[in-house]
């Protein structure tokens, strides 16, 4: 496959994510809009009692605009992305005329997760460019961040995204459902990791888990301490989840019946 | 404009045709045949959907590929284009092996497998490009062109979901011509469509092997296989039981001919016995005669004639495609 072949894949990955209206609209919420209402709510309540309530900018908060886009809201847009690109072609039954073109699966498969990064952190830059706007312009006589972790904030989000993301992509393209990716991620980070975090007796089996490897890369304090390991046993956990998600995903799409 | 209306209208294949130059310029093989299958196997657990098939299709030619619904049309196109895999026998199309050579062999191959399927929030265009950037990009500059040739192009920038199904069987043919193809792999293309929309998929057809393209067209629709292609072959079972040009398919095998005349059961008193005759029953204008052999017709009408009875008509009868393929498919014969 050449560059130009792949570029046009890629391109044609995300035309079909940002034409679908509903995912667009929903992942623009998750990401701009959740930004735009926590820091308009935080600048309203500190506005109305200064003293009681911090300010909506400043660097404490940029950290809590960072902690959104990359650990809540934000996580939440990835996987709706994700799981749209890795599910769309087999859901539509387009898969199977792709593959009639004599294209090969796994470069079918391979343009999805650069293609689901792109959206994603289009979205995501949107937003953190809005965090940033508010925590620049209303610090509240607080310090306003410093470009270390500004830029650290940015590349911190997108690899959380990015590694969500492609978590998606690889569940969505073994299930073929987006319902079902949806339901088994989303739980998974948002329940289950959550439960398993607060279950003590399992130690360092913990350490497996994507969330808390995450979060030894996070560049402000994260809000969950129960698991602490070296960072670069966070890195290699990520980089397994993404691997092992991208190895099932492209199993599955070079194995399947079309 | 060509219009294959009759059995004797499609085009002969041809070994110098225009689909043969174009797949030289590819460089392709111009081999005769552009599919072949040898002792093709296919089987989901228990049930054998595909035994031991061995197909031939000429190049150049509309051919059409009959079966009831569950005989193994689908099955066999789908091995042919890799969607899955075929447990024994070897396949070729234009001469490489597939699945082996698939990339180069389907990268001028377009198909439509069963009903079409688009992203239907997408635009007809927009699921062309779709399509166009797994080609390469030389594809995307048929967009316009694919468009217009199915009458598609006033409609282009419209979302799927707003189309008919004749609309959409028509961009799945635009989606296959982005292959410039020299094979179309066609399943059941008329499904669904309207007497209108199935004259003008016929249309269709007609002009790409009037260019000399191959078309492979999957059907249960005899008579629309019978007006369209020059050949064709009969799989039931999973079986292919008979194959060859649609002339010799139909090929009278009875001796049979209608007669129309005045008195029908003198008519069968008279010929109770006849030498020339080894049955005969009466039908709703006449009598049918099936002859002993392919002589007898003359004397026939002469003891007829000879007797008192009036013959206004005599004519052979030619069976449909849909009367051979009935007697053919063991599923009828064994209900008859």
């Amino acid at each position: 496959m050449t560059l130009t072949v792949a570029r046009r894949m890629i391109g044609a990955e995300i035309l079909k994510v940002r034409r679908n209206r509903s995912v667009m609209a929903v992942a623009l919420l998750l990401t701009v809009g959740s930004i735009v209402l926590m820091y308009g709510y935080v600048a309203i309540r500190h506005g109305s009692d200064p003293l009681n309530n911090p300010p909506a900018g400043g660097a404490e908060g940029l950290r809590r605009g960072i902690l959104d886009l990359g650990r809540f809201f934000g996580m939440l847009a990835a996987v709706l992305i994700g799981a749209e690109v890795g599910t769309a072609d087999l859901s539509s039954g387009v898969f199977r005329d792709l593959v009639s073109t004599g294209r090969s699966r796994l470069a079918l498969f391979a343009v999805r997760l650069p293609a689901a990064a792109i959206v994603t952190l289009s979205l995501s830059a949107v937003a953190y460019a809005i965090a940033l706007a508010f925590a620049f312009a209303l610090p509240g006589g607080t310090p306003t961040p410093s470009l270390g972790l500004v830029l650290q904030g940015a590349g911190w989000i997108a690899l959380a995204n990015i590694a969500v993301a492609a978590v998606s992509v690889g569940v969505g393209s073994l299930t073929g459902s987006r319902a079902v990716t949806l339901t088994a991620i989303i739980g998974w980070q948002v329940i289950l990791t959550n439960i398993v975090l607060n279950v003590g007796s399992l130690g360092g089996a913990r350490d497996v888990l994507l969330t808390p490897a995450l979060d030894q890369l996070l560049p402000v304090a994260s809000p969950d301490n129960s698991v602490v390991m070296a960072t670069g046993l966070g890195i290699v956990v990520v980089c397994a989840w993404v691997g092992l998600s991208q190895a099932v995903g492209a199993w599955r799409t070079r194995t399947q019946d079309a | 404009m060509h219009i294959p209306g009759a059995r004797e209208a499609p085009i002969a294949p041809q070994a110098d045709d225009t689909a043969a130059a174009r797949a030289d310029d590819a460089g392709m093989p111009t081999t005769t045949n552009i599919i072949e299958t040898h002792g093709v196997t296919k089987r989901f657990g228990a049930r054998a959907a595909v035994i031991d098939l061995n197909l031939t299709v000429p190049r150049g030619s509309a051919f059409g590929f009959l079966g009831h619904n569950g005989a193994g049309k689908t099955t066999l196109i789908r091995m042919l284009l890799g969607l899955t895999q075929a447990d024994a026998g070897t396949m070729t199309i234009s001469g490489r092996p597939v699945p082996e050579e698939r990339a180069q062999v389907l990268a001028r191959v377009g198909a439509m497998v069963e009903e079409p399927h688009f992203h239907r929030h997408l635009t007809g265009r927009e699921n062309l490009r779709v399509i166009a950037a797994a080609r390469g990009p030389e594809a995307a500059g048929r967009i316009d062109g694919a468009l217009g040739r199915v009458g598609l192009t006033d409609r282009a920038d419209d979302r799927v979901k707003t189309y008919s199904q004749g609309m959409r069987q028509r961009l799945g043919v635009a989606r296959c011509l982005l292959a410039d193809p020299a094979l179309l792999i066609l399943d059941e293309p008329m499904n669904g469509l309207d007497p209108g929309g199935i004259l003008e998929f016929r249309t269709m057809i007609g002009e790409l092997t009037g260019e000399g393209r191959t078309v492979f067209l999957s059907s249960h629709l005899l008579d629309e296989v019978e007006k369209t292609c020059h050949a064709a072959a009969v799989i039931d079972r999973g079986r292919i039981i008979a194959q060859g040009p649609i002339s010799e398919l139909l090929q009278d095998e009875h001796n049979e001919i209608d007669i129309g005349c005045d008195d029908r059961h003198a008519a069968l008193d008279l010929l109770d016995g006849h030498p020339a005759v080894a049955a005969a029953y009466p039908t709703p204008d006449g009598i049918r005669v099936t002859l002993t052999g392919t002589e007898g017709a003359a004397a026939v009408n002469a003891r007829l004639v000879t007797e008192g009875i009036l013959v206004s008509r005599l004519e052979p009868v030619h069976e449909s495609l849909e009367q051979r393929f009935l007697e053919m498919t063991s599923r009828v014969g064994g209900a008859a």
